[in-house]
């Protein structure tokens, strides 16, 4: 398998022999994204909504030019839907904070699946320590599918669902959810419900579509889709931005100051308090084209190729105990597993001596890793600039952990 | 053969079949620690007796390095005066491993240690 794309990532090329496996965590920056930020600051650094000179203006072309950019990407309606924020998980608790915290009361419930991140989970339980909301976790199934109807049977008054919050594809298990099919049947049952999604994982594997999905709120990161770190959005619908609460207050989010008063601006300027990341928006929008120019047909065949072969190779590996559905149908190219009794980081120590990079331990998926029933995991997760022949290297490599540890 | 220049016999001999192993019925050391690297957990009993460490046992999940590690420092600390393990060093356990660790792995081989420190405070 021939791949085209390595050759944009500049990393590759001052490590010729590193295979990175960890893409779920963050991916690789191609030469476009990292161009797009360090152009921003040799030809337009000043700072942006500011100054009444040129160049000035130019730089608030480029960073509300990358609003309607992320707009067009994820089908909002409106650019001022885009906020931006400094990862999924600010998103997710602007979402607590700015919206929820205001609108759940004491026994109100946010619906989660225990297939969740970290990030969809703790701002939550902080809800529920604070103001007395429940919380339920939709199960997993033996397919490591969502089993969403268990929540039809777990004894909720459905009136009291305000948040359901899923993840749009897990992180270790890979599995997508079929959000499509979901969203409208929990809407129904749940006619009070918002709902989130967390589409870090989702938004550079399949093509997302907010309007077509029925949702909320969609968060992401821009660092796992090719863009630079400490940059992350969140869509919400109009109506609800303009009835949340912005959590941090200070320059750029006011229209009108007294000694006694500030007058919040519009949304999105409203959760954009102080001077934001202005190059890690540019490179944002760098990610977004780099994406556009592959496209997603491209994207999910190349998926498909990788998903069937590492299931086929890793398969064939003794020993080795697969998290994730075998199939290799409505799947990220996400394998996480265990071979035999062997701990994931002497594992992963002896991946790393031949450069291969993956992941050990529970990936920020705490409630997942107890509803499975075991402590750590590795996880292999794949990207653009894979190929079957990183397969062949991580195979490999557990074959040497095997010999090394006479397993 | 070749021995691996980190997962040395040692090490697996005491992976496979760690010393030590399991739990002390009434403990005066009575103490768990979590590796902040990986999550994994370690609990630490063990019994006093005039100013001396006659019992100890770890359990817990780890890797090869924490538990051979865990196996190796348990052994060195049995009947040790509790004065004496006070002022034991993190050079001193490691030194316990026929190879030196890598930073990156110190707090899977200290884990036993990072835990009995805290059992004896």
């Amino acid at each position: 398998m021939k791949n085209n794309f390595k050759k944009d990532f500049p990393i590759f090329k001052n490590h010729p022999k590193l295979t990175y496996l960890d893409n779920a965590a963050t991916t690789q920056k191609p030469k476009l994204v990292i161009d797009a930020v360090t152009n921003f600051y040799s030809n337009y650094n000043s700072n942006v909504h500011r100054g009444v000179y040129d160049l000035s203006f130019k730089a608030t072309e480029i960073y509300e030019g990358v609003r309607v950019k992320v707009a067009n990407f994820i089908n909002a309606k409106d650019s001022a839907e885009i906020v931006f924020t400094g990862n999924t998980t600010e998103a997710i608790n602007l979402v607590a904070w700015g919206y929820a915290k205001k609108n759940l009361k004491r026994g109100d419930v946010v619906i989660l699946s225990e297939m969740e991140h970290n990030s969809n989970i703790v701002p939550w339980i902080r809800l529920k320590e604070e103001f007395g909301i429940k919380i339920f976790y939709l199960p997993i199934d033996k397919n490591f599918e969502l089993d969403y109807e268990a929540l039809f049977n777990a004894g909720l008054d459905l009136k009291k669902v305000k948040i359901i919050s899923l993840t749009q594809a897990s992180n270790v298990l890979g599995t997508i959810n079929p959000l499509e099919k979901i969203i409208p049947v929990l809407k129904k049952k749940c006619s009070n419900a918002k709902f989130l999604i967390d589409a870090a994982q989702s938004v550079v594997h399949i093509k997302v579509d907010v309007q077509k999905l029925g949702c909320d709120f969609l968060v992401f990161s821009a660092h796992k889709i090719y863009g630079p770190s400490g940059i992350g959005v969140l869509w919400a619908k109009q109506e609800l931005l303009e009835e949340m609460e912005p959590i941090f207050s200070g320059g750029n989010m006011v229209e009108k100051v007294t000694k006694e008063k500030a007058i919040f601006a519009p949304p999105p300027a409203k959760f954009e308090a102080g001077t934001g990341k202005m190059e890690a928006v540019a490179g944002l929008g760098a990610a977004i084209d780099y994406i556009n120019s592959i496209g997603f047909k491209k994207i999910i065949s190349l998926d498909q190729e990788l998903t069937e072969y590492g299931l086929k190779t890793l398969n064939k590996i003794k020993g080795i105990q697969i998290y994730g559905s075998n199939k290799s149908k409505n799947r990220l190219p996400i394998f996480t597993f265990n071979i035999l009794r062997l701990h994931p980081h002497d594992v992963s120590e002896i991946l790393n001596r031949n450069q291969i990079c993956v992941r050990a331990g529970h990936h920020c998926t705490h409630v997942l890793h107890q509803a499975l029933g075991i402590s750590g995991t590795l996880r292999a997760s794949l990207s653009v600039y894979n190929s079957t022949k990183d397969i062949d290297e991580l195979a490999k490599g557990i074959e040497e952990a095997k010999n090394i540890f006479k397993v | 053969m070749t021995q691996d220049p980190l997962y040395r016999e040692i090490i697996l001999e005491h992976w496979q079949n760690p010393q030590n192993y399991g739990r002390i019925r009434n403990p005066d050391i009575d103490v768990s620690q979590v590796n902040p690297t990986c999550g994994d957990k370690i609990r630490l009993t063990g019994k006093i007796k005039n100013g001396k460490l006659t019992e100890v046992a770890f359990e817990g999940e780890g890797c090869a390095i924490s538990k051979a590690s865990a196996s190796l420092f348990t052994q060195q600390i049995k009947n040790m005066s509790v004065a004496k393990i006070k002022k034991l060093k993190n050079e001193d356990v490691l030194k316990n491993l026929p190879v030196s660790i890598t930073p990156a792995r110190h707090n899977c081989a200290l884990l036993c240690f990072n835990a009995l420190r805290k059992g004896l405070k």
